[in-house]
C-alpha cells in the first residue's frame, strides 16, 4: 500500500514536470503552429545547465534562477535564427529542420560536457527524507518540487486565463490571421511565446536534475513523452496538456510497479486508447 | 499527378543502379555493405515515400515496419536450419509487418494531421518497447540470425544471402522492383485516388471514394514495401538491433523522403543515398579532417537546415519534371454523350429532418418533397440553416432526427462516400477542387466514381468530354485547377459532378463571386442540365434564383417557412415578412 501512494506521488511530481515540458510544446505548435522536434532539447539544456550553474554557486534554485533567463535569451535566438522561417511552411519541413537542430545541440552538448551521466545535489536544506505515516518517508526535495510546479502551474493559468498578454496568446491560439489583423505584432509574440516555452522546458530539465541523472539521451524521452501528453490533451489546449501530463506521470509511476514488462508501453496504449475515443484528444478541436 | 520520370531521370536511376550492381568488380568489402545498406534504406524510404507523397499520410513510425521485416527474418531462420529459405524469409517479411500494419491501420486511419503522426510514432514505440524489453527476440541485445537465407532449386543453391555480392544484386533488384510497383500503383487508378486524398479528402468522399478505406490499404502496402527493405537489412550483417524500429530512424525516414523531394518517388532513393554518403563523408577525417568529422553530426544540422531553406522541393526539384500529356477527348466522344449522362433523375424527399449542435437547433423538423428533373432553390437569411440542410443530405454531417428518401429509399444513415454513390453530388460553399491537378485529370478522377456503377473505362472517358464539353472547360482541359479563376473553379466543380454521374446536384452558393455574365452562364447551364438532373442550389443572388428555380424553399431559423413556384413565394406575407429589407431583389421583384 505505501508502494502505492509513493508511486502516486512519484507520478504526481512527474507529471508536473512533464506538464512545464509539454506546455512550451503545446502553445508553441498551437499560436506558432510549428512541429518542434527540438523542443527535448531544451529540457536537455535546463538539465545540464543545472549541473553547471549548481558547481558554480552550491545550490540548485540559485542555478535556476541564473539558468531561465540564459534560456529563454537562448530560446529567443532560436526563435529569431530558425523557428521563424518556418512559420507557414509545411510540418514536413518543420519535423526536418529541428531533428536538424537536435543533431546539432546533442553534439555541442557532448562537446561540453561528454557522455557521462552526471548527478546533481539537491539542496542541502532540503535534503533528508519526511515522514508521511509509521512506516512511510518520503523526500522533502521531491515534495517542494511538486509544490513549486504546482506553483507555476497555477501562475501559467492565471497568466492566460486573467492578463492582457494571455489574453493575445489566446486569441493567437483560436485565429492567428485575425490576431494579426488587429494590429498585434505577431513576430513579437511568437518569439515571447517561443522563449518562454524554452524557459519552461529548461526550467523543467533544471528542478529535475536533482532527483535524476543528467545524461546525454534525457531531452528525447522527454520529447516524446511531451508529445503525448500533448495529443491526449488536444492541440495547443493548456488544460488537455495539464491533465494528460498528470495521467501520464501516474500511470507511468504505477505501471513500473505493477505491470514491468509493459511499462514502456503502457503510455502510448494510454494515448491510443484516448485518439480512439477523441480522435483529436481530450480537448481538441479538429484542425486543419 | 505523380508521372513517369523525366529522360534524364530515368538515365541517372539506371545509371545508379547498374553503378551499385558492378561495385564489388572495383570496391572491397566496406563499400559493398555500404552500398547494401543504402539501398535496403531507399526500398525503406520509397515505402514511406509512398505515403507521404501519395496519399498524403505522414508517418512517424514508419521504421516499425522496416524492423518487423528485419525481425521476420529471425523469425523463420532458426539457429538448427542449415540453410534458410530465402522464398519464405521475403515472405515473411512482407507479411509480419503487412498484418501488424492491417491491425494499426485501422486506428491511425481515423485520425488527421498531426494526430496521424502520433498515433504512428505511439504504435511503433510500443513495438519498439516489445522487442526491447520482452525475450521474444533477443529483448535490447538484439536478435542474431545464424542462418542466412539462401535460395535453392533443386538441391542446387541458387542465390546465398551470406554471399556479400549476392546480397548486394538481391538489393539492387528489389529496389528496382520496389520502384517500379510503387510508380504503377501511384498512378494506376487507385493510385490516382490516393493522390485525391491528399489533395482533397472532403472532395474524395463527396464524389463517393471512403478514404478511410483507401487510406488504409495504402497504409498496409507502405509498410510491406518497407518490410522488404527491412529483409535485406537483416541479411547484411545478420543482427537485428530493436534500435531500428525506434523513431529516431522514422524521424531519418521522413528526413531522406523530404531531402529527396515529396512525392517524387525516385526523389526517396537519391535522399537516402545522399543522406548516407553526406554522414559517410563528414565522418571521414581524411576527406574533410578532423575538426569537422570529429562533430559530424554539427555539420550533417547544418547541411539539412540549408537544404530545408534553400531547396524546399528537394533534390528532385532540380531534375527535369515529364510534361503532362495533354488531354484530349475520345474518338466517340460527340455521338453519345447521353450514354454519359444519368438515366432518370431521382425524386429527394425529406421529413422531419432535424439537427441539433448541442443547444441550438439548426435544422429543425424540416419536410419537404423535390420532384426530379427540376430546378429547386433553397433560400433563407444568414444563420437560416441552409449550409447544415446540404450537409445533412450528402451526409457530412449525421442528422439528429428525420429521415431521407431517395426514390422512396431511406439514405439518411448513409455515409458521405456512400451518399455520393447512391447518385448525390454535392458542391461546397468554398470551392472545392484538386488544386494541383489539371482539369482533365480533375474530371478523369471523378468520372473514376463512376466505376462504383459498373461503368466501362471508355464511358468513363466519354463522361470527362461531356463535362468539359457542357461546362464550357475543353479549352482550360490542360490547366491546373489552381490557376483557375473563382467563377472557372465554381464550373469546375459542377464539371466533376456530371462527370461523376451524379444525378442529384447540391449546389451551395453556386454563383457566388461570380460577375453577371459568369452567372448568366452558369445559370444556362443549371438549365441544361435540369433536363436528366435534380438540382438543389443554395443561393443568395434572388434574380439567379427567381429566375431559373422551378420550386423555392424558404428556411427559417432552422424551420421551413414555405415551399413552392416562385411566384407563390413572392407573394406569400410571411416570407415578404422575414425577408422585408433583406433582399432588395425579392421587393423589386413583387
Amino acid at each position: 500500500m505505501d508502494l502505492v501512494l509513493v508511486q502516486i506521488f512519484n507520478g504526481i511530481q512527474y507529471g508536473f514536470l512533464i506538464f512545464l515540458a509539454a506546455s512550451g510544446l503545446t502553445l508553441v505548435f498551437g499560436i506558432l503552429g510549428v512541429i518542434n522536434l527540438a523542443h527535448g532539447s531544451f529540457y536537455m539544456l535546463g538539465a545540464y545547465l543545472a549541473l553547471s550553474l549548481t558547481e558554480a554557486t552550491g545550490d540548485v534554485f540559485l542555478a535556476c534562477l541564473l539558468g531561465i533567463p540564459l534560456a529563454a535569451v537562448f530560446g529567443w535566438a532560436i526563435e529569431r535564427l530558425f523557428i521563424r522561417r518556418l512559420y507557414g511552411r509545411d510540418h514536413l519541413q518543420q519535423v526536418l529542420l529541428t531533428f536538424a537542430l537536435i543533431l546539432i545541440f546533442n553534439e555541442v552538448q557532448r562537446m561540453l560536457w561528454g557522455n557521462y551521466p552526471h548527478s546533481v545535489p539537491a539542496p542541502t536544506w532540503l535534503s533528508g527524507s519526511i515522514r508521511l505515516t509509521d512506516t512511510l518517508a518520503y523526500p522533502i526535495y521531491r515534495l517542494a518540487l511538486t509544490v513549486i510546479c504546482a506553483a507555476l502551474a497555477a501562475a501559467m493559468f492565471f497568466v492566460i486565463r486573467k492578463t492582457g498578454v494571455g489574453r493575445l496568446i489566446r486569441a493567437g491560439e483560436s485565429n492567428r490571421e485575425m490576431t494579426e489583423l488587429l494590429g498585434f505584432d505577431a513576430n513579437r509574440l511568437y518569439g515571447l511565446v517561443f522563449a518562454a516555452g524554452v524557459a519552461l522546458a529548461a526550467l523543467a530539465g533544471m528542478l529535475a536534475a536533482p532527483v535524476e541523472s543528467v545524461y546525454p539521451g534525457i531531452g528525447e524521452r522527454i520529447l516524446i513523452i511531451s508529445f503525448v501528453v500533448v495529443v491526449i490533451g488536444g492541440i495547443g489546449s493548456l488544460e488537455g496538456a495539464f491533465l494528460g501530463a498528470l495521467a501520464i506521470g501516474v500511470a507511468d509511476a504505477l505501471g513500473k510497479v505493477f505491470l514491468p514488462d509493459f511499462a514502456g508501453v503502457l503510455v502510448y496504449a494510454l494515448m491510443a486508447t484516448v485518439l480512439v475515443v477523441r480522435p483529436a484528444g481530450l480537448f481538441g478541436r479538429t484542425i486543419r | 499527378m505523380i508521372r513517369l520520370p523525366s529522360l534524364p531521370v530515368l538515365a541517372l536511376l539506371g545509371l545508379l543502379l547498374i553503378g551499385f550492381a558492378a561495385l564489388p568488380a572495383f570496391a572491397g568489402p566496406y563499400e559493398v555493405k555500404f552500398a547494401t545498406r543504402v539501398l535496403a534504406t531507399a526500398v525503406f524510404v520509397l515505402g514511406l515515400d509512398l505515403l507521404i507523397g501519395v496519399t498524403g499520410l505522414v508517418s512517424f513510425g514508419h521504421a516499425a515496419w522496416f524492423g518487423l521485416g528485419a525481425y521476420a527474418v529471425w523469425f523463420v531462420t532458426p539457429p538448427d536450419w542449415e540453410a534458410a529459405n530465402l522464398p519464405l524469409a521475403l515472405l515473411a517479411a512482407v507479411a509480419l509487418p503487412g498484418v501488424v500494419a492491417a491491425v494499426v491501420g485501422l486506428f491511425a486511419v481515423r485520425t488527421r494531421a498531426f494526430y496521424f503522426i502520433m498515433v504512428t510514432l505511439a504504435a511503433s514505440q510500443m513495438i519498439f518497447a516489445f522487442f526491447h524489453d520482452t525475450r521474444v527476440a533477443g529483448g535490447s541485445d538484439g536478435a542474431s540470425i545464424d542462418v542466412k537465407p539462401a535460395l535453392e532449386i533443386a538441391g542446387r543453391t541458387v542465390l546465398d544471402l551470406s554471399n556479400r555480392n549476392a546480397l548486394l544484386w538481391l538489393a539492387v533488384a528489389a529496389l528496382a522492383l520496389a520502384y517500379v510497383f510503387v510508380l504503377t500503383l501511384a498512378r494506376s487508378r487507385f493510385g490516382r485516388v490516393l493522390q485525391g486524398l491528399k489533395a482533397n479528402e472532403t472532395r474524395m468522399n463527396a464524389l463517393g471514394f471512403d478514404g478511410a478505406k483507401y487510406k488504409w490499404a495504402s497504409f498496409v502496402i507502405a509498410a510491406m514495401v518497407a518490410g522488404l527493405g527491412g529483409a535485406i537489412y537483416a541479411s547484411i550483417d545478420g543482427f537485428v538491433p530493436p534500435e531500428i524500429l525506434g523513431w529516431r530512424e522514422s524521424g531519418l525516414a521522413i528526413m531522406m523522403v523530404v531531402l529527396g523531394g515529396v512525392g517524387s518517388l525516385w526523389g526517396a532513393i537519391l535522399g537516402a543515398l545522399v543522406y548516407a554518403l553526406a554522414e559517410e563523408i563528414l565522418k571521414s577525417s581524411d576527406l574533410v579532417g578532423a575538426a569537422i568529422s570529429d562533430h559530424w553530426p554539427i555539420a550533417m544540422g547544418v547541411l539539412l537546415i540549408a537544404a530545408v531553406l534553400g531547396a524546399p522541393k528537394g533534390l528532385a526539384g532540380w531534375l527535369p519534371e515529364r510534361r503532362a500529356r495533354p488531354w484530349s477527348p475520345p474518338a466517340d466522344a460527340e455521338t453519345s454523350t447521353a450514354a454519359a449522362a444519368p438515366s432518370r433523375p431521382p425524386r429527394l424527399e425529406v421529413d422531419g429532418l432535424r439537427r441539433t449542435f448541442g443547444g441550438l437547433t439548426a435544422v429543425d423538423g424540416v419536410a419537404v418533397a423535390f420532384e426530379p428533373a427540376r430546378i429547386h432553390a433553397v433560400i433563407g437569411p444568414n444563420g437560416a440553416g441552409k449550409t447544415t440542410f446540404t450537409n445533412l443530405l450528402s451526409g457530412a454531417l449525421p442528422v439528429s432526427g428525420g429521415t431521407i428518401r431517395l426514390d422512396g429509399v431511406d439514405v439518411t444513415a448513409l455515409s458521405a462516400p456512400a451518399k455520393a454513390r447512391r447518385g448525390i453530388g454535392r458542391s461546397f460553399q468554398r470551392t472545392n477542387v484538386l488544386p494541383g491537378f489539371t482539369v482533365a485529370e480533375n474530371c478523369e478522377l471523378s468520372a473514376q466514381a463512376r466505376g462504383f456503377a459498373g461503368a466501362s473505362r471508355a464511358e468513363e472517358a466519354r463522361a470527362v468530354a461531356h463535362a468539359l464539353a457542357a461546362t464550357g472547360l475543353v479549352d482550360r482541359a490542360d490547366r491546373t485547377a489552381a490557376s483557375l479563376s473563382h467563377g472557372e473553379q465554381r464550373q469546375l466543380e459542377i464539371a466533376m459532378l456530371i462527370a461523376s454521374g451524379a444525378k442529384l446536384l447540391i449546389l451551395d452558393e453556386p454563383l457566388a463571386g461570380s460577375g453577371p455574365e459568369e452567372t448568366a452562364r452558369l445559370t444556362a447551364l443549371l438549365k441544361d442540365l435540369a433536363v436528366d438532373h435534380t438540382i438543389l442550389i443554395i443561393e443568395h443572388d434572388m434574380d439567379a434564383v427567381f429566375a431559373c428555380a422551378d420550386t423555392v424553399s424558404v428556411l427559417v431559423g432552422g424551420r421551413l417557412l414555405a415551399h413552392g413556384a416562385p411566384d407563390e413565394i413572392r407573394r406569400d406575407a410571411a416570407v415578404r415578412e422575414a425577408y422585408l429589407g433583406r433582399f432588395a431583389g425579392l421587393e423589386d421583384a413583387a
